[in-house]
């Protein structure tokens, strides 16, 4: 009892500031910020509680260091959204102010309360939340992160555009980069374009400038057929398997190959740039990296069978297909050829597996709806049509749309081309998508019509026959479960790879060392993609520049006094070396006692569960802290 | 019955929700504004493996009414670490049937960053039980 009473007293001296954040009414909408600020301030460790409408900016940071400053508290708390978004920024204001950044605890309000819960039951939820993170924070101990030699070199994983701009950046900055790409093209997407909205730069020209200068560039490898199966290691000492085989995709594009090695390094049209290198039999090699950038990409969204006629019409195609036409098809005329047949009047379908809404478009074969707006389709499309409209004045265009999306500069002016070349535009409600049928009405002359309910004349009902309908498809992310089981990479409900914080931290992930670069992230243009890559780039060099990065000091941690040696700790460990049974003198004594490595240990607790002594623990997340945070949960007093 | 004895019955449910995978998962729920009750708590762990045996049975002695261990299952980044935690958990359901503790109130799963279903289903299943056989014993002696 008497020491209990000395825990007391020492931890009574613990002063703990809480900060709760409205997140601009994303969290106060659905929780009473102020209630919880009220109940939180009778907990025995808080000094001081305050509220901010956003605790992430530079005045909510700023009320935190003033406390720690001038003394009111000694350890934080801080209310706001998911710690994987802001749990860095905060240990950062900790440490701008003089103190420890691990003297912190983070509540989860946001994702974990306010977005799943409402009423009161939201606010009592919260307060408890906030209360168990108090009591954790009374006990944590100041720590010492520990710093480790970072390999200066950089993996990129992607040969798009946005893996070839890292790649590019990265070398400009002396840091030696290996490249990966799976198929045997450099260029991805990029390299299956032509014209380029809204400045009409050639696609091929584009990538093989990009390409040319990372193939030139003796700080750059570049492996094609190239994949990651294996992953290991922390920030500045990845190790990555990777494993080189025969291509099984692009099929169709190594075709066009030809004699292989005339065309090493050439641009193959809607392929890329072929590095060459094509290997026989599969070969296996390991790249030790210090950064990894993710420049996955994305890939065309593809008609499901039967949708707008999709697969059951031949004159059905999607936008690409069209762009693909036209690239190989330049034969001057008054009619736009597709395969061979004059195009006199065609329709372009807006919003073709994107925007999609619960209940009226169906789900995917994995039970997916594109619910997002890929953001490049609109000027993609009209960019066609003027085209179309200026190369062949007779072939008519009719554009269906939902709303259109030109955002950016020079692309509002393509829509205003659009209407100046005469393009039809007819709009259609969410629930009432156009219907493309066999045209029986029109004494066959045209293959196909394209019904719709045109809300610009207030619903009239307009039928429109054509010879082709153009599907403006949107954008899929990659698939890259195989990469996010084994990175643990954080996955959006859109599928896109997920940012630590879409404004603050846009390339971050929450993994250190782990980028993002393009449009593996959401849909981009080639210039977004290219400033994303840009900005990874840069994020890799702050972070390798010191030739040093420190990482989180959670390892084991033995209490001399009262481990007895028993062993029992190290035949748990799943680290080889990372605790031993050493002798030491204790006392004037001789006695036998656990040692951690903490470079070796991984933190993962296996040790503390079986010590009979409760003689070791993690540091920054003992089993008191634990014990503590379930009495919170519990007590009858916290929520009143 | 009355609100107060729906509430008792409703009981607490503590959730060990690894770093890695399960907890970011339970923000991806929260991304998704997908509703669940409030009567779950989420510790952020690590790796649950650290929990010694005693642990479990405290919380239940405190007034947890369910535990769900949400984990990186096979996919745990501590190589070894889910098996030891099976195995430590094969020695809690030992004790928890020694104290009359119906061992359903104790579930281990897997749950990945944006297993969002699951982790929906682990807790409907766990409140459901709840609602079935209502706080422990031990908690009320």
């Amino acid at each position: 009892m008497v020491d209990e009473n000395k825990d007391k007293e020492k931890t009574s001296k613990r002063k703990v500031g809480v900060y709760i954040c409205y997140c601009g009414g994303n969290i106060s909408d659905h929780v009473d910020v102020e209630k919880v600020r009220e109940r939180v301030e009778k907990q025995p460790e808080v000094a001081v509680v305050r509220t901010n409408v956003f605790m992430c900016s530079d005045p909510g940071q700023e009320m935190i260091m003033e406390d720690l400053k001038n003394g009111t508290i000694d350890r934080v708390v801080v209310a706001s959204c998911a710690p994987s978004l802001h749990e860095t920024t905060f240990r950062g204001a900790i440490s701008r102010a003089g103190g420890n950044p691990y003297i912190y605890e983070h509540a989860n309000i946001r994702e974990q309360v306010s977005w799943v819960h409402h009423g009161d039951k939201a606010t009592d939820k919260a307060t408890r939340l906030v209360s168990m993170a108090a009591a954790k924070a009374e006990q944590l101990k100041p720590l010492e992160s520990i710093r480790v030699e970072a390999r200066k070199h950089a993996t990129v994983i992607g040969g798009g555009i946005a893996g070839l701009r890292a790649a590019k950046d990265l070398a400009d900055r002396g840091i030696k980069v290996v490249l990966l790409e799976k198929s045997p093209f450099l260029g991805g997407q990029l390299a299956n374009l032509d014209r380029i909205a809204p400045t009409g730069d050639k696609a091929a020209e584009l990538v093989s400038d990009l390409a040319g200068q990372v193939l030139n560039d003796d700080s750059i490898t570049v492996h094609t057929c190239s994949a990651v199966e294996n992953f290991e290691g922390y920030v500045g000492n990845f190790k990555l398997g990777v494993k080189k085989q025969p291509p099984e995709m692009d099929q169709e594009k190594i075709k066009q190959l030809g004699a292989k090695d005339e065309a090493v390094g050439e641009f193959i049209p809607f392929a890329g740039i072929y590095n060459g290198a094509m290997p026989s039999v599969p070969e296996e090699f390991t790249v030790e990296t210090g950064v990894i950038i993710l420049a996955t990409g994305f890939k065309s969204y593809m008609p499901y069978k039967g949708e707008y006629g999709f697969g059951e019409y031949e004159q059905v195609v999607t936008l690409p297909e069209l762009i693909r036409s036209m690239a190989e098809n330049k034969a001057a005329g008054n009619l736009m050829e597709y395969n061979g047949r004059k195009i006199r009047s065609m329709a372009m379908i807006h919003c073709v597996g994107s925007r999609q809404i619960p209940g009226i478009h169906p789900e995917n074969e994995g039970g997916y709806l594109n619910e997002y707006c890929s953001r490049t389709c609109c000027s993609a499309a009209l960019n066609s049509s003027n085209i179309i409209r200026t190369s062949y004045p007779g072939t008519r265009i009719f554009e269906f749309y939902r709303d259109i999306r030109t955002y950016g500069r020079g692309q509002e002016e393509l829509y205003e081309d659009a209407a100046r070349n005469q393009v039809v535009f007819l709009r259609f409600d969410d629930d009432a998508s156009p219907k493309v049928a066999r045209n029986t009405s029109h004494s066959g002359d045209f293959p196909l019509t394209v019904k719709v309910k045109d809300t610009l004349t207030f619903g009239e009902d307009v039928e429109a026959p054509v010879d082709l309908v153009v599907l403006v498809t949107g954008v899929e992310p990659n698939n890259v479960s195989d990469l996010v089981e084994m990175m643990k990479l954080p996955v959006g409900t859109d599928r896109f790879l997920l940012e630590v914080h879409p404004k603050l931290r846009p390339v971050e992930l929450p993994i250190s060392g782990i980028l993002l670069a393009g449009t593996c992230q959401a849909p981009m243009d080639v210039g977004e993609a290219c400033n994303a890559a840009g900005a990874a780039a840069v994020k890799a060099a702050a972070l390798l520049g010191r030739g040093y990065v420190e990482l989180d000091p959670f390892v084991a941690l033995v209490d001399l006094e009262k481990c007895k040696g028993t062993g029992d700790c190290v035949e748990a460990c799943l680290s080889d070396g990372a605790l031993n049974i050493v002798e030491i003198e204790l006392d004037g004594q001789t006695v036998k006692r656990a040692q951690v490595t903490p470079a070796l240990c991984l933190g993962c607790g296996a040790c503390v569960g079986v010590c009979p002594e409760n003689a070791i623990e993690v540091a920054g997340w003992t089993l008191k802290q634990y014990e503590a945070m379930v009495d919170r949960i519990v007590a009858q007093e916290v929520a009143a | 019955m009355t609100s107060l004895e729906h509430s008792q019955r409703e009981g607490k449910i503590l959730i060990l929700a690894t770093e890695t995978c399960a907890y970011p998962g339970a923000d991806s729920v929260g991304q998704a504004h997908s509703s669940y009750p409030t009567n779950t708590f989420i510790l952020r762990v690590r790796a649950p493996v650290l929990f010694p045996e005693q642990f479990y049975l405290d919380c239940f002695k405190k007034g947890i009414s369910g535990i769900i261990i949400m984990s990186c299952g096979e996919e745990c980044p501590y190589d070894g670490a889910y098996k030891a935690m099976a195995t430590r958990l094969d020695r809690v359901y030992k004790m928890m049937r020694q104290q009359d503790l119906d061992i359903r109130r104790l579930r281990l799963t897997a749950i990945c960053t944006v297993c969002n279903r699951a982790f929906l289903n682990e807790v409907n299943l766990m409140n459901t039980l709840l609602q079935e056989i209502g706080p422990p014993q031990m908690a009320q002696n």
